[in-house]
């Protein structure tokens, strides 16, 4: 349906987006995974023909949109990062304005008004003004402003960062509704694991502008079937017991959080020995040592060296 | 496009504050700069007559261009005469005056005559009502009914050189501040594209039916009508509220406003162009604004400058246009045809600054 072909995209001497390939079906779930900075939005940008790549191509089932993009934008339905909306109407007249901006008019508005307030679950709060809406509430109308015209495809950009797990919930169970009872295929991009695992047909993950990874979950888990991802508490953080860990040649990937050190160690070697052994060394009282099997976060680990959320 | 406009109306009506405080801030600046250019020449009053024709007479008096009268104790007027601080005083009688001077001067001269022709048509309008046994008041109304469609009209015509001019103190605050306030209510209302922008509101827009021409005419034709509205309500303010009459040219001015409101417009775009956020939007407005305020005459009357810098510096600021045309239908009395020049550069400088401007725009998109 919709194809990215050697999209990059350069501003002045930065690339922040380097020959990215990625594809997207009829009727599924793709994530677009990444830390801050990987070049997602950018990417979305250039998919939605917001902003035109450097180089390579856009194609909507294999026709080049960069010269015509009325094609794509038709059936398109976008979901900013940023709270799109007017804050000074309410939630209503919101709807109404972009549904008037795709042509919508009259009753057909109307009900389509009606549906989507049902749909977001605003339906008592429609004449409150949006300034008074929380986080939560504006990022579902945020998302419902998006589907008044009945897009085909959806690209939603970070939906449902800063808002409480409830709102989360809701905007995550709703994706899924849209995508299993209307078929809408749907890019989604985030910095949250478990958001992509719960609702991801295919991932792509990026890293400084690139694609380094793509498939489905269990595809990528599969990428560190040779590993255990061990997670340590300690008592307090010590620099000595670091430094120990880091010199280990069986370790690989540390990263740190508070007071769990998370790191990356082949199945075959038996760590807990290791580590109760340099605890000794260095005076670190070890709190707890949990083995766990590879989430989609490790693997960003271990193909980065980094935390998808540093 | 209509849909952009509706949202936009309906935002302004939520939040319509900005555009009332600078009306009214604008309003109270030039009352009190007019009333303190105030060139008329002061003449106390004292009066044997009964309150309510005493009045009566002031008001007539009043209509004077030239002089101002005020009713005070009679001890109060000859001290004033007498220490000189004004010309003359008038005591007024019933078919009579009386002018206290101390010395005969031009002034003088022409107060008598002025109010000898106040006292005159009173009297004839007492005489009409006398013989045809009306109501002075309707004899006043047959004499000035008269006066308004004459048997015959001598028209009077003088010469006046290229560089003859002619300073309305009380229509030049107006219109300077006027002009010089709906710069920034424009350029608020054109800021909010960007904000738009930032928000992402615009690329919703976009990615919509519309078609860009319609979301640039949207935005930018409720700027210019916000802008518009403001003036003529400031206008109508005066014209109505405060009976300044424009020397009867009202509803031309309003007509020649059009340009100088869309070459701002222009110009708020250009500067949406160039910068690069709200707040540089915000800063480099306010520092125009007062700059062209101060270079395009709205401060004072160009014609009051002798640098030459200056007055070259003027003729690229749209506020130098828009003074020349407001001042020139209701100061010079001169008809739209001989405005078509400031007009047309009105007009020029708006194609090119919105030209630019959302050439800028859309580059920064890419």
């Amino acid at each position: 349906m919709l194809e990215a072909v050697e999209l990059t995209k350069q501003f002045k001497q930065m690339k922040a987006v380097n020959r990215v390939n990625l594809y997207l079906e009829q009727g599924e779930i793709v994530g677009l995974l990444g830390p801050n900075g990987a070049g997602k939005s950018t990417t979305i940008s250039m998919l939605s023909t917001l902003i035109p790549p450097s180089s390579g191509d856009v194609r909507f089932h294999q026709k080049s949109i960069l010269k015509n993009p009325a094609m794509l934008r038709n059936v398109l339905g976008i979901v900013p990062q940023e709270i799109a909306l007017y804050s000074d109407l309410s939630a209503k007249e919101n709807l109404w304005f972009f549904g008037r901006i795709h042509r919508l008019s009259g009753v057909q508005l109307q009900k389509k008004v009606e549906e989507i307030l049902e749909l977001i679950g605003l339906t008592d709060r429609q004449n409150d003004l949006v300034k008074h809406f929380s986080g939560g509430m504006k990022r579902r109308l945020n998302i419902g402003a998006a589907l008044l015209h009945e897009p085909k495809l959806l690209i939603m950009d970070e939906p449902t960062v800063g808002i409480d797990p409830q709102s989360r919930n809701y905007i995550l169970e709703t994706v899924k509704r849209l995508n299993e009872e209307k078929q809408m295929t749907v890019l989604y991009t985030s910095h949250y694991m478990e958001e992509v695992e719960f609702l991801c047909n295919r991932i792509y993950i990026m890293d400084k502008g690139c694609i380094i990874a793509s498939g489905t979950t269990a595809e990528i888990k599969n990428i560190l079937s040779a590993e255990h991802t061990v997670e340590i508490k300690v008592e307090k953080l010590n620099e000595s017991f670091l430094h120990a860990l880091r010199t280990q040649p069986v370790v690989r990937h540390i990263a740190i959080q508070d007071r769990v050190i998370t790191m990356l160690s082949p199945k075959e070697v038996n760590v807990f020995r290791l580590l109760f052994q340099l605890a000794e060394q260095t005076d670190t009282v070890l709190t707890s040592i949990e083995m766990k099997t590879p989430t989609l976060e490790d693997v960003f680990l271990h193909l980065t060296g980094r935390a998808l959320r540093d | 496009m209509i849909s952009i406009l509706s949202a936009k109306f309906r935002l302004f009506l939520r939040n319509p504050w900005m555009v009332i405080i600078m009306s009214i801030v604008c309003i109270v600046m030039a009352s009190v700069i007019g009333a303190s250019s105030e060139k008329r020449i002061k003449v106390p009053v004292v009066s044997t007559l009964a309150s309510h024709e005493t009045n009566e007479l002031l008001q007539s008096l009043n209509k004077s261009p030239s002089f101002r009268f005020e009713l005070m104790e009679k001890s109060k007027m000859r001290t004033l005469v007498e220490e000189g601080k004004v010309e003359a005083g008038v005591e007024l009688s019933n078919h009579d005056f009386t002018l206290i001077i101390t010395s005969q001067t031009g002034n003088t001269f022409f107060l008598r005559q002025y109010v000898q022709k106040v006292y005159s048509e009173k009297e004839q309008a007492n005489a009409i009502a006398t013989q045809a046994h009306i109501p002075v008041e309707k004899a006043i109304n047959i004499v000035n009914e008269a006066k308004e469609h004459p048997a015959f009209t001598v028209k009077t015509m003088n010469f006046r050189g290229k560089h003859a001019v002619t300073i309305d103190s009380q229509l030049q605050p107006i219109f300077g501040f006027s002009l010089f306030f709906v710069i920034y209510t424009v350029a608020f209302q054109v800021l909010q594209l960007l904000k738009e922008k930032r928000e992402g509101v615009w690329n919703r827009m976009i990615l919509s039916r519309l078609k860009k021409w319609e979301i640039y005419t949207g935005n930018l034709l409720y700027s210019f009508m916000i802008g518009y509205l403001q003036i003529v309500l400031i206008f109508s303010v005066f014209r109505f509220g405060l009976g300044i009459r424009f020397h009867g040219q009202f509803a031309e001015l309003l007509v020649l406003l059009v340009p100088y409101v869309f070459s701002l417009v222009a110009f708020s775009m250009l500067l949406v162009g160039l910068v690069k956020n709200e707040q540089q939007f915000q800063a480099l407005i306010s520092l125009l604004a007062v700059s062209m305020a101060m270079i395009g005459g709205a401060y004072w009357p160009l014609e009051i400058v002798s640098s030459n810098v200056l007055l070259a510096l003027s003729k690229i600021v749209p506020l130098t246009y828009g003074m020349e045309l407001l001042k020139g239908a209701a100061v010079y009395g001169r008809s739209i045809t001989e405005l078509l020049y400031p007009m047309s550069i009105l007009f020029f400088m708006g194609v090119v600054f919105m030209g630019i401007g959302i050439n800028l725009v859309e580059r920064k998109n890419g």
